[in-house]
């Protein structure tokens, strides 16, 4: 199942029948990859269908067993070409344990040839600019994941490929996460997103590329996945007091029409926002 | 490869690392002056040319397996805490990267000998005037070539050492693996072969390097020794592209 395809030369990233075979395992099974410049992509699938070693294929890391590709119009064998251009976060961040931050940042710049200058609006943009001066190691999961974002942005990249960048963060980390990706999604850069929480992607994502045990199960706009399904209407008031007049005439528009009605309930905030209220929602 | 170079100089030149290697290359200086100069015999012997920096070369002659494993460990961590997979994301050219971090090390090495050098020399000049000892010989040409032959011995030697360890944690990737192959082959494997085949010396590397430090070494070891290097060097670049790269 596919979307309309852009047109390749509007592609930041795309590919064709890409495999990867570890002996008679297929990790990726023929993957057509088509994701728009400026979009920002989630990459959906469970554990262990192929995510993190697409992206590890389209960074140079792992070399493909067949297929062709280009990444922001460079041939995919070629990744001296256009990795100066590509922030990623592959897996949990890695960096050195008795580096602070900030000298971490320092010797990813130094390895990419990148201005050691942007390095304090990176640790600023995710929020670790307090903290900077910290050796890794004391970091939590949560700081941790944001400097390998940082890691990423140095060089304003073109593209960024961030993996599972929420997981094992708590729900103060997963909004906060959510939060700075909405602020690295201005428009001017493409993003691609794994998850295998769908709920997440689902909030940020404008494009979409489903896949289960390494083949292309749906890639198009995300709006457009699983259009013509919904199963019901959210109707919020704006004011809570109206709330139950509000279910009164649901009740009896629906009984008028003769539409007989599942399920009709009031709903509380989720068990996530009531934990963010209990909180005050402060990252750790 | 200058990218590389400077990126990891980044984390040698921090005041603790520096610090750190000043402290070790001042009591190796004391230490070793004094376990060689004090005892009262050894002041005739010393006498000669090359008598300051003789603490120095029967000091070091003994570091070699420490460089080693040092080595082994640093290049194994980049694989094992997934560091070199992200400096890999900004600077795809394996090689450059290895030979960069190579080249950083080697030669923050190279300073650090230096300095002990210069340390163990000053360190044992002032126990021989203590001791009585004449060092009117240790200042002329002869003894800065004597110091300056030390230093290239230890300096090759150690190179070598490195340049081994930095081939087995590239092929192994696990620095437990690593270590434990490196430090049984070095040690007990090479020295109980020694016992049982006379040509041992000649041909396994780290007697040959034991040979090389210990001023017994002439050119034919100092050649095999670099047969040895050149071909560690090649089986880690050779691995180092040919693998993926997935931790």
């Amino acid at each position: 199942m596919t979307g309309t395809p852009p047109p390749s030369a509007a592609l930041a990233v795309g590919a064709r029948g890409l495999a990867k075979r570890y002996g008679t395992r297929c990790a990726v099974d023929g993957l057509d990859l088509q994701i728009p410049t400026g979009a920002v992509a989630g990459f959906v699938g469970p554990n262990g269908a192929g995510k993190t070693t697409t992206m590890a294929m389209l960074l140079g890391l792992v070399e493909p067993t067949e297929g062709t590709g280009s990444v922001l119009g460079h041939p995919l064998d070629e990744p001296e070409s256009y990795l100066r251009r590509v922030g990623a976060l592959i897996e949990t961040p890695a960096f050195y344990p008795a580096l602070t931050g900030r000298q971490n940042l320092a010797v990813l710049a130094a390895v990419g040839s990148q201005d050691p200058r942007d390095i304090p609006g990176v640790l600023e943009l995710v929020g670790l600019t307090e903290r900077g001066d910290d050796r890794f190691r004391g970091y939590s999961l949560g700081m941790k994941q944001r400097l390998g974002i940082a890691g990423a942005l140095l060089g304003d990249p073109d593209l960024l490929i961030l993996d599972e960048p929420i997981n094992g963060l708590d729900p103060s980390g997963i909004r906060e996460m959510r939060g700075l990706i909405r602020r690295l999604a201005d428009g001017r850069r493409t993003l691609l997103i794994s998850s295998h929480a769908l709920a997440e992607l689902d909030q940020v994502c404008d494009w979409l590329v489903v896949i289960d045990r390494g083949a292309l199960v749906y890639q198009g706009p995300a709006a457009d996945f699983g259009a013509g399904s919904e199963t019901s209407v959210v109707a919020v008031p704006e004011r809570q007091d109206d709330l139950p007049r509000l279910r009164r005439l649901v009740l009896d528009a629906a009984a008028e029409q003769g539409i007989a009605l599942a399920d009709v309930r009031l709903a509380g905030p989720t068990l996530e926002e009531r934990y963010l209220a209990s909180t005050n929602g402060a990252p750790r | 490869m200058n990218a590389t170079f400077h990126a990891e100089l980044i984390k040698l030149r921090r005041p603790r690392v520096l610090a750190i290697t000043v402290a070790i290359s001042f009591l190796f200086a004391v230490g070793s002056a004094l376990a060689v100069v004090l005892p009262a015999a050894a002041g005739p012997a010393l006498e000669r040319a090359g008598g300051a920096t003789e603490a120095f070369s029967t000091g070091l002659g003994f570091t070699g397996i420490l460089v080693f494993v040092l080595f082994i460990a640093n290049f194994a961590a980049e694989f094992s805490q997934g560091t070199f997979r992200t400096l890999l994301m900004r600077q795809p050219r394996r090689l450059s990267l290895v030979a960069g971090k190579m080249a950083a090390l080697l030669g923050f090495s190279a300073a650090a000998l230096a300095v002990t050098l210069v340390l163990t020399g000053i360190a044992s000049t002032l126990v021989a005037v203590t001791q009585g000892v004449s060092t009117g010989a240790w200042a002329s040409t002869d003894g800065l070539a004597d110091a300056v032959g030390d230093y290239a011995r230890v300096s090759l030697s150690w190179s070598a050492w490195a340049t081994l360890g930095m081939a087995l944690a590239v092929v192994v990737r696990s620095a437990p693996i690593a270590l434990g192959t490196g430090i049984a082959w070095s040690g007990p494997f090479e020295h109980l072969l020694q016992d049982a085949w006379a040509g041992a010396g000649d041909w396994l590397p780290g007697l040959l390097l034991e040979s090389v430090n210990g001023e017994g070494g002439g050119a034919r070891d100092v050649g095999v020794v670099v047969v040895y290097v050149a071909l560690a060097a090649v089986a880690a670049a050779v691995t180092l592209r040919a693998r993926d790269v997935t931790v």
